[in-house]
């Protein structure tokens, strides 16, 4: 179950990237050479296959994760972290995109998010789609994919933070709930 | 941004009592240009509805997360659309938002800042403690100022919040339960 196994995109490549290999695709992507990747940057530099720009919430979300210093972009140092997560990404979604279209359907979203080990119902993958679905094809881009995993773990960590017995259920206060998920969603 | 002031949606007089049948409510032109055959609308439907409506008078219209956001406010059967009986609702409750927001509003910018945002709320009688309202300030803000799409979906939030948080196990006074699963779906559902 995604709530007691601690999702982690699996490892599909052991060896770490070489450094002169990343340091190329860093200098690239850096256009302005300020030394750390911004935002706007990682944004034209990632594709979600639909030529439309990256989901730039998602940009986001990476790099605040990867960002220790809260300085709004990465440095080098911080970028190989960057390039696995977007890479493992990239694994997953061609795994679980099962036809080849580019897109996860709903019944591959299914597959993937049962894979992690989330339970739920099958209206709720309507829901999701509607919620994370830029294109409004009824499927998700790459770009949303990675978006709708990535709000599902956070409120997953924080249920786990409230959940101190780790029995899968927690009881909690109406601000308790509103701070919870204000800080999610 | 210039702003030609407050009104009501142009030429619509909103509340002048129509009882009975839907096709002569005045909402219900606006509501029956944009939905099809089903009678239902989307969110994308329902933001040009309500732009076409002046809903939002000199005000920015709503984005069209916030439009998705109304609707799953009011969606009981999960469908993502909205019928006109929801929809009659929804814009008397936005319009009450509206009101509220004006009223705060004093220098018609479109944004209030953190200070009135705290006052808004808690005027539409949410009883919340400086940490909870500051965290959810920060949730909706932009560099400190709140625009009223912004405004319109943290009520949005917190209305469907206090609702889902209510129908819960009460396990004691103030308190709730929540199962894993069921707390994945239901805040996601919002």
């Amino acid at each position: 179950m995604a709530y007691h196994n601690q999702y982690r995109p699996p490892h599909f490549n052991n060896a770490p990237p070489d450094q002169s290999f990343l340091w190329n695709i860093f200098q690239r992507v850096d256009k302005d050479r300020s030394g750390a990747i911004s935002d706007t940057e990682l944004q034209q530099a990632l594709s979600n296959g639909t030529w439309t720009p990256f989901n730039p919430v998602t940009v986001r979300s990476i790099i605040s994760m990867f960002d220790r210093e809260n300085k709004g972009g990465v440095s080098f140092n911080e970028f190989a972290g960057v390039w696995k997560y977007i890479t493992d990404w990239q694994n997953i979604f061609r795994t679980y995109d099962r036809d080849n279209s580019g897109f996860i359907d709903k019944n591959e979203l299914k597959q993937a998010l049962t894979g992690f080990g989330y339970r739920l119902s099958d209206q709720f993958y309507n829901t999701l789609i509607e919620k994370f679905d830029r294109q409004k094809r009824s499927q998700v881009a790459f770009d949303d994919f990675i978006q709708c995993c990535i709000v599902l773990q956070r409120l997953t960590d924080v249920f786990r933070r409230y959940d101190t017995d780790q029995d899968g259920w927690i009881q909690v206060s109406y601000e308790q709930y509103l701070s919870m998920v204000f800080n999610v969603v | 941004m210039n702003f030609q002031g407050y009104g009501a949606p142009a030429a619509v007089g909103y509340g002048s009592g129509f009882p009975g049948q839907q096709q002569q409510d005045p909402l219900y032109g606006y509501f029956a240009a944009v939905a099809g055959h089903d009678g239902q609308i989307s969110a994308e439907e329902l933001q040009t509805c309500l732009t076409q409506a002046n809903f939002s008078g000199g005000y920015r219209p709503f984005n069209l997360e916030t439009c998705r956001l109304m609707i799953s406010m009011l969606d009981r059967d999960m469908s993502c659309s909205m019928g006109f009986n929801e929809f009659k609702e929804l814009w008397a409750v936005l319009s009450g938002w509206k009101q509220h927001f004006m009223s705060i509003d004093r220098d018609m910018s479109g944004t209030v800042d953190s200070q009135e945002m705290n006052l808004a709320v808690s005027s539409m009688g949410y009883r919340l403690s400086p940490q909870t309202m500051s965290c959810i300030i920060k949730r909706f803000s932009s560099n400190g100022k709140i625009s009223f799409d912004d405004y319109v979906a943290c009520c949005v939030k917190l209305r469907s919040l206090t609702d889902l948080f209510s129908k819960r196990n009460q396990v004691q006074q103030g308190m709730a339960a929540f199962q894993y699963d069921d707390f994945i779906q239901c805040t996601m559902s919002i």
